[in-house]
């Protein structure tokens, strides 16, 4: 029989423990300070341009590595807000459709637990309207264009996103690609409203064999990192460790520097 | 005498031919669905009877405008006036406003989903749900001047401009990389302004332009970092869409290109940005910090000029600043304090319709006699216009709050706000200064 081309559960990459690979909760300690104060600016996120870079004393030596990471999920779950809230920026305060792809900037100091190095990610969220991807057929191939991660959303209030998820996930991977993925339930604060139970939810994550995050609430203050930093280490970590695998090392790269694909030194 | 301001306004889409009610926007408060309904049967009377119902005005200060477009759509404004009416005047004004309006959404939803999709209206319900993608516009222009502070285009339909310190060397690096984009059409927006644009952006309709510039400010916003956006051009290719890619160099400073299928966005991001871009950094941020004064620190304005808005009459440009007022505080508070930063953004637009509706022609295209446009059903100009022979050149207004001079040139229209306490025979003197200043010093 010929093998069919959609992920079947069982093809899906390891999931890796939380802390095996980065510090967890690093922005807790102290020593984190100075790094994360370059993605702070008036205790607020700092906005990047495309000209800027993350620039550090000259005495510290530190890289960054540049990940595409594309949010797909059915119209109205959230991805605009989810790029918004992970970058740190104004959430939208009323929903509108996203009419072609908009991409996000976040960057995000993590500091590796064996070596204790630390590295900046700098992950590009890619974020497009799911009415603008039907009408215009060359938006996903440009959203999946040399993508690294894709984050599968949807919406705790409603019941379609989570039943649509397996298609998806299906549509967002090609059979042997080397892409890292994560589900995240949105609007998880609307838990009067939940269309979605826990259990489900649980069931969904040993089916599939992938983390599931739960993202909602205060809107306020959006320069809390610790809402956000679980969900970033995830991808950070999951994204290290697909670039170890893939540059065939069997210890994780610590000191060769140029091993890991996206490196860029600063 | 006050300049009012318009109250808030309720947008209506209907389906021209049936009446089916394919969106609402603005005000907090729906009209009942039987006012709806009423509101596009007394136009759908005059059809029959021949008359192009354009506009009418309630007893208590309500406006209300009606406009069909391409027999398919139909878009009716409704202001709820709300605050007394002053004296023989309003209409005129409100008029002009809510028409720039229906055309302005009109131009957007045209933008967003194409023609085709909007003239064929086979299915009704997948047009409502595809409108829906238009929301944000339409928003941004119902908001008007009270969205972003300075922005008139909308308004004016001329674009809102920033004259940057460094011109030369950003256009050289604007046509390099609307050039390496495989384009002809490029643009850099400081502020939500034009700073520079290429040839062929400036070729194309002036409502082209200005619906592309409010179109980058609301992606820009939303401090992405960059876009790819199908549009259409109403005018230009109102069928077939091409990509909007932005960028944003630094926060407040966006590039964007119009292209064809090539190149990704990815591919323009990651090898095109950096290169062309990385030098003009200083360039940038000097354009940058001249900030929402929109004139380069070489003009030197009048300490009796409180705001004004310029526009290029030929190139259907514009430039506007209100500002900042220094207040001393040594001196007690005066009888008649200055209005608001905010306050005089709002007055620059209410001088600007009152003059454009009464003495001076609005800048449209192509040009129309006054007997066409009484024909045509839209005209906005009052009797003195239409029954004098004479183009006034200059005018004046006192208010409550300010006093307002505009000139008009050949090449210009000045608008210009004082401070009361400017003797008002100074006024003319006060302005014909003001131009040659900005135009000699910038060649605007």
């Amino acid at each position: 029989m010929p093998r069919q081309c959609v992920v079947e559960p069982h093809d899906m990459a390891q999931v890796l423990d939380p802390g095996s690979i980065v510090v967890a909760d690093w922005h807790r300690s102290a020593d984190s300070k100075e790094f994360f104060s370059r993605i702070l600016h008036k205790k607020k996120r700092r906005n990047f341009g495309l000209l800027e870079a993350l620039v550090m004393p000259p005495n510290v030596s530190v890289d960054t590595v540049h990940y595409k990471i594309f949010i797909s999920g059915k119209s109205g779950v959230g991805k605009t807000a989810l790029a918004a809230r992970l970058a740190g920026l104004n959430i939208p305060n009323m929903h509108y459709e996203t009419t072609g792809i908009e991409t996000t900037v976040v960057y995000w100091p993590v500091k590796l637990r064996e070596s204790g190095r630390v590295l900046f990610f700098r992950l590009q969220l890619w974020d497009c309207g799911e009415n603008a991807l039907r009408r215009f057929d060359h938006l996903l191939p440009s959203c999946k264009e040399q993508v690294d991660a894709i984050l599968f959303l949807f919406s705790f209030t409603d019941r379609a996103s989570f039943d649509g998820l397996s298609n998806q996930i299906a549509r967002g991977s090609e059979p042997c690609d080397r892409v890292v993925k994560l589900v995240v339930g949105t609007k998880f604060d609307l838990f009067m409203h939940t269309d979605v139970t826990e259990r489900e939810v649980t069931r969904f994550q040993e089916v599939w064999g992938l983390p599931v995050f739960r993202m909602g609430g205060d809107v306020s203050n959006v320069s809390n990192l610790g809402e956000v930093a679980p969900l970033l280490n995830c991808l950070a970590e999951h994204l290290w460790h697909q670039d170890c695998v893939a540059t065939r090392s069997t210890i994780l790269p610590v000191s060769t520097q140029s091993e890991a694909a996206n490196v860029v030194h600063v | 005498m006050m300049l009012q301001q318009a109250g808030s306004v309720q947008l209506l889409c209907l389906t021209a031919n049936s009446g089916v009610p394919l969106f609402t926007r603005g005000a907090s408060k729906q009209l009942p669905f039987s006012v709806i309904g009423s509101l596009n049967g007394v136009h759908m009377f005059g059809a029959g009877q021949g008359v192009v119902l354009a506009g009418c005005e309630t007893d208590r200060g309500g406006r209300m405008v009606w406009r069909v477009f391409q027999d398919s759509v139909m878009l009716i404004a409704v202001s709820s006036g709300g605050q007394a009416q002053q004296e023989g005047g309003g209409a005129g004004e409100e008029d002009l406003h809510l028409r720039r309006l229906l055309e302005n959404v009109w131009n957007c939803m045209v933008l967003v989903l194409g023609q085709d999709e909007l003239a064929s209206l086979r299915n009704v319900e997948r047009l409502k749900r595809d409108l829906r993608s238009c929301y944000r516009l339409i928003d941004q222009l119902l908001e008007g001047g009270q969205g972003q502070e300075g922005i008139m285009g909308d308004l004016t339909h001329c674009a809102d401009c920033l004259l940057p310190p460094n011109a030369t060397l950003l256009q050289e690096g604007l046509d390099g990389f609307t050039q390496a984009a495989d384009s002809e059409f490029g643009c850099l927006m400081v502020h939500g302004r034009i700073a520079t644009a290429t040839e062929k952006w400036w070729r194309l309709a002036p409502q082209e332009v200005v619906l592309l510039s409010v179109l980058a400010r609301s992606l820009s916003l939303s401090g992405s970092a960059s876009c790819d956006t199908p549009v259409f051009l109403p005018q230009g290719s109102p069928t077939v869409a091409h990509r909007l890619l932005r960028f944003q160099l630094l926060p407040g400073a966006d590039v964007c290109v119009l292209c064809g299928p090539s190149p990704t966005l990815h591919r323009s991001e990651s090898e095109l940005v950096g290169c062309f871009w990385s030098p003009l950094l200083e360039a940038l941020r000097g354009s940058l910090a001249v900030g929402e004064r929109c004139l380069p620190g070489s003009v030197t304005l009048r300490p009796d000029v409180l705001a004004l808005l310029l526009i290029n009459r030929e190139s259907r440009r514009s430039v506007s600043c209100v500002k900042a007022i220094i207040t001393n505080p040594n001196h007690p508070p005066s009888d008649h304090p200055l209005p608001s930063k905010a306050r005089c953004w709002e007055l620059l637009r209410l001088f600007y319709t009152f003059t454009t509706t009464r003495y001076f022609p609005l800048e449209e295209s192509p040009a129309l006699t006054p007997g066409e446009k009484a024909q045509r059903g839209d005209s906005l100009r009052e009797d003195f216009a239409l029954g004098f022979s004479h183009q006034p050149l200059q005018c004046y207004l006192v208010t409550e709050e300010c006093k307002c001079f505009g000139l008009q040139t050949a090449q210009h229209q000045l608008y210009l706000l004082t401070p009361l306490s400017v003797p008002t025979f100074a006024l003319r003197s006060v302005a014909t200064q003001t131009l040659s200043t900005i135009t000699l010093a910038t060649g605007f």
